[in-house]
């Protein structure tokens, strides 16, 4: 900018490291994290879909794999990926919309969605 | 005796330090209902001269004592010590280049708010009298008028953090809408046209710590929000 009248110097005050985690930064850092787990999980998926119908042995191989203890905390976490995303995603379009705008709303909806993906969690782990 | 409060406050003399270091403080506790700034106060004047701080209103109007105070971004001035977890961590806003202890380097800051053009662009004729308004349009500019521009919602931003050099930051959004809701105000196209920007305006992740660090409660999320449905509605 023309207004600049000097080339900014000293150190760089800290951010991320001391910066305290509200809730509404919780559940957007979430919402990143979870996209991306979601995004991932497809490769994943389609290389085990392909790895099931190759053979008879790679089909038991894949199911011992998907009922093992790994396996089963996996389709957990993608799950409360999933809905997770879902939840937040309904959030941030309903605040986009302009709905549940202020500054309680915001928080409130958060914490909602929060609650709601723990009790899914909780749900989904006793049905695997 | 009076009860003594912990301090620990971030030091940085560019002369002498090669490096930021935190530095403790014990100050008594001189009233009931003192503030983080009475304390700092009490260190420059008492105890350690050379300890670097922005204040001048002492009451919350004028906006020079941002600072991030036990991890969170408020104004010194009006932050009670009662109800800080002690030792009370005191550090500068966020992500800012410090010219010495609490003070920090405001250019870019202040430039990002002279982006925006804050003031009333009119293209027809000056009314003999002043420029009239509704009360209810008048209304319209609560929650962006008080806003004082005291750093804490800007340098509470992650996406400000990282993108902070094209991405204008809730401070200068909030003040850009302000503009856009003013009736009086004609150049609500070109002020569109400015934000309309991947960066600019659409860095906002709603991560909402602007309203959480927000010292006068306002709400920059809603007001970036608002801007996107204004262009959003242009377009259809």
């Amino acid at each position: 900018m023309q207004n600049r009248l000097k080339e900014p110097s000293g150190p760089l005050s800290p951010r991320l490291t001391i910066y305290r985690w509200h809730v509404g930064m919780l559940a957007s850092i979430g919402h990143r994290a979870s996209g991306l787990a979601l995004i991932l999980f497809v490769p994943i998926y389609l290389w085990l879909l392909r790895g099931m119908t190759g053979s008879e042995d790679n089909f038991a191989a894949v199911f011992n794999w998907l009922h093992s203890g790994l396996g089963k905390v996996s389709i957990w976490l993608v799950g409360i990926s999933l809905i997770y995303h879902f939840c937040n995603g309904i959030r941030f379009i309903a605040i986009d919309a302009g709905w549940g705008e202020s500054r309680e709303s915001m928080r409130r909806s958060a914490r909602v969605v929060f609650v709601f993906t723990v009790l899914v969690a909780v749900l989904l782990a006793v049905m695997l | 005796m009076a009860e003594i409060i912990k301090l620990s406050v971030f030091r940085f003399d560019p002369e002498k330090d090669d490096k930021p270091f935190m530095q403790t403080y014990e100050v008594p506790l001189l009233k009931s209902g003192m503030k983080l700034l009475d304390a700092l106060n009490y260190i420059k004047w008492e105890i350690d001269g050379t300890l670097t701080y922005r204040r001048s209103c002492g009451e919350g109007v004028c906006g020079s004592d941002g600072l991030n105070i036990n991890g969170v971004n408020g104004l010194a001035c009006i932050t009670p010590i009662e109800g800080l977890k002690q030792p009370i961590h005191v550090r500068p806003l966020p992500s800012m280049h410090v010219i010495r202890d609490l003070v920090v380097d405001m250019d870019h800051f202040f430039d990002q708010y002279r982006q925006i053009k804050p003031w009333l662009q009119s293209e027809s004729p000056m009314p003999e009298h002043e420029r009239l308004q509704s009360p209810e349009d008048r209304e319209r500019l609560d929650g962006s008028y008080e806003c004082i521009l005291c750093g804490c919602c800007t340098t509470s931003c992650p996406s400000w953090w990282w993108n902070g050099d094209r991405f204008l930051g809730p401070a200068a959004l909030l003040q850009a809408n302000r503009w856009i809701v003013d009736s009086r105000d004609e150049a609500t196209g070109e002020r569109l046209d400015q934000l309309e920007d991947a960066f600019r305006l659409y860095r906002c992740h709603q991560i909402m710590n602007c309203m959480e660090a927000c010292p006068k409660e306002l709400n920059p999320t809603a007001a970036i929000g608002h801007i996107r449905r204004k262009l959003l509605s242009r377009k259809s």
